[in-house]
């Protein structure tokens, strides 16, 4: 795979937080490229670097050394402000605690990524509904979330992180949250974006039942990538073995 | 931006007791300095009017030597074609008339005793239609016609020291235009009360007739203008200054704001406290919303990370606390000017009375004026100040780190 290729290449990354008078390496000279259209896995055990690794993509922070090119953008040298940008346009969020305004609608939940954007307010509307939709919310849109099931307020979550099209989405522990039903239907939902759309999904979890659906796990231990099961052509129930083996 | 509003008017709601005690401190900050300030206002409105129609008028005519030196003799800086000048100023707009006046000095004595006194010798009827009457507690005022007698009014305590009623007779002494001792029999008709002590311990009123026949003068000292409402003073004197030029003696105009050093005194002294007050306010209201709104900001770090993430400018985020303080004010302010307004309303109707202040001997009513300025001054204060207290919190919360933030429990 060529860099040119990758919508997210990391090339020997590493991330050390300073702890008392000693550091803490949370990702280890990870290497890793994924294409646009990917629905991939990053699993491994609590404190594995999965959240890191996944914080370091998505610009929120900054490897200790190494790079990272987002959609062919070299992100390390980006300034705070180009970072935003970067992060606005390209990226989505889901995190595992849904993470929603609790002020606002489920509607306006979705439509502050647009806001930010600066979209006009027509397009705004017509987005909003179309990604409400396609995450079977549409009715309960005007519901804000504590009146939402925990299901629904990630399925608006995800709705809010695909709103403004971005290139790629990350997930931290979407399911971890929720219960079997509603971590099933998450999964289905992201798995149909992703194949509808050709969104490209990067999350972080340990669930089993999500790891089911993922073409391609990389496996996290203490920081490094113990296995990269992308293998071609395999059957779900294969990389899952891959991934464990 | 609507729906950047609407957040920021949401948030304020998120804690609706912590909402609540904040505008209730900041409503109490405005109303506090409403019935501070509205009763301020009502007594320096007050002393204003007091002043003016205890004789000060609105408007004052002198000659300018009358500024320029002491004089030697009485009356010697005094007005000489003062009936022309009178005629000439009386035709303008909103003049309801013009009265002579002559303050001098002398001996007041009743046979046994002597006091000094300070005279005023007006013309009573001038005076009556400027509305400008004594305070009267025994007696009448001076007739316009006298039948022979010279008539006088004395303040209560020289009344007191000189051991004298209304109908006893007193003589004055007073040194003429020409440096000589001159002296006349007064009977008087009535005892004044202004209230202020020191006043009527000295005060002595006559009629210009007799003071000139006394001072054996037809000068008067000033030309005093009553005009229809104190606002207009400025207008009428500006359009009067042309007039006063070209006349044989060099004329000046003075505004009753010119020569009320009391008022001036009374109202600076009123200034400072209400300033002193509205500092105070301000920094109650600083300090204590700094508090709540660093609890709010701590309570929200994990959605201001959220938004960060999904790439809002640090600025919005800034903009967005300063907003909800900003409207937390507005909403403070119209809380106070609410009950502020209302408790004025209620403490006018009370008909409740504050003892007199330095200098006075009556009680004081104690009114609240709605003074629109001063409810616009209170407002903007509090939204000033809760804007200012938003600052910290507001930059605090743009410079957290997105990852921290996002795992704050």
């Amino acid at each position: 795979m060529k860099l040119n290729d990758s919508l997210v290449s990391v090339e020997d990354v590493s991330r050390k937080f300073p702890l008392d008078h000693s550091e803490v390496t949370a990702v280890d000279q990870v290497s890793l490229r994924v294409t646009a259209g990917e629905f991939l896995a990053i699993s491994g055990p609590s404190g594995s670097g999965k959240s890191t690794l996944l914080n370091l993509i998505g610009c929120i922070d900054k490897p200790t050394t190494g790079r990272i090119f987002i959609d062919g953008t070299d992100t390390t040298d980006l300034n705070a402000s180009r970072m935003t940008e970067l992060r606005r346009r390209k990226i989505g969020f889901v995190f595992q605690t849904f993470n929603l305004i609790p002020v606002f609608t489920a509607s306006e939940n979705v439509e502050f990524p647009l806001l930010v954007q600066g979209i006009g307010a027509r397009e705004r509307r017509q987005r909003v509904a179309d990604a409400l939709e396609s995450v079977g919310l549409s009715a309960r849109a005007r519901h804000r979330p504590d009146l939402l099931s925990g299901g629904e307020r990630q399925r608006v979550a995800v709705a809010r992180a695909i709103v403004h099209r971005p290139a790629l989405v990350l997930a931290d522990e979407p399911t971890a949250n929720l219960d079997t039903h509603n971590a099933t239907q998450l999964i289905d939902l992201m798995r149909d974006l992703n194949r509808r759309f050709g969104l490209t999904f990067i999350f972080s979890t340990h669930d089993a039942r999500l790891l089911e659906h993922t073409p391609r796990i990389v496996r996290l231990t203490d920081g490094h990538v113990e296995s990269d099961s992308a293998i071609e052509g395999d059957s779900h129930g294969q990389v899952l073995a891959a991934s464990v083996s | 931006m609507g729906k950047f509003l609407l957040l920021a008017f949401r948030n304020i709601f998120r804690n609706r007791r912590r909402t609540l005690m904040t505008l209730l401190m900041v409503g109490g900050g405005v109303a506090g300095l409403l019935l501070a300030g509205g009763y301020f206002a009502f007594m320096t409105r007050g002393l204003r009017e007091d002043t003016i129609h205890n004789g000060l008028g609105h408007i004052q005519i002198f000659t300018a030597e009358h500024f320029r030196r002491d004089e030697v003799h009485v009356l010697d800086t005094g007005i000489d074609n003062w009936r022309q000048i009178a005629g000439n100023v009386s035709t303008g707009g909103h003049v309801r008339s013009v009265a002579p006046r002559i303050e001098f000095y002398g001996m007041v004595s009743n046979g046994s005793k002597s006091s000094v006194f300070m005279g005023s010798a007006v013309d009573p009827v001038a005076e009556n239609s400027l509305g400008f009457s004594p305070r009267l507690t025994s007696g009448r005022d001076l007739s316009g016609k006298p039948n022979g007698e010279v008539e006088a009014l004395i303040g209560a305590p020289l009344a007191k020291s000189m051991n004298v009623k209304v109908g006893d007779g007193l003589t004055l002494l007073a040194v003429t235009t020409d440096g000589a001792l001159n002296g006349v029999d007064v009977q008087i008709v009535g005892i004044v009360n202004n209230g202020i002590a020191e006043l009527d311990a000295r005060y002595l009123r006559i009629t210009l007739a007799s003071a000139q026949r006394l001072l054996q003068s037809d000068r008067v000292t000033n030309l005093v203008m009553g005009l229809d409402a104190t606002e207009n003073t400025d207008m009428v004197a500006a359009g009067l200054a042309p007039r006063l030029k070209g006349l044989p003696q060099e004329m000046v105009l003075k505004k009753w704001i010119d020569l009320a050093a009391y008022y001036k005194q009374v109202r600076a002294m009123f200034n400072g406290i209400f300033l002193f007050m509205g500092i105070i306010v301000f920094f109650m209201v600083l300090m204590s919303s700094v508090n709540t709104l660093l609890m709010a900001m701590f309570e929200r770090t994990r959605e201001i990370g959220t938004m960060l993430a999904m790439g809002t400018p640090r600025g919005w985020i800034v903009a967005l606390f300063m907003l909800e303080a900003t409207l937390l004010g507005l909403l403070g302010a119209a809380v106070g000017l609410a009950g502020g307004n209302l408790l004025g309303v209620i403490l006018n109707a009370s008909g409740l009375h504050m003892p007199p202040p330095p200098g006075y001997t009556v009680n004081i009513p104690f009114r609240v004026l709605h003074v629109p300025s001063m409810m616009i001054g209170a407002s903007i204060l509090v939204v000033m100040s809760l804007a200012s207290a938003s600052i910290l919190p507001a930059v605090r919360a743009s410079r957290l780190q997105i990852a921290e933030a996002l795992a704050h429990v």
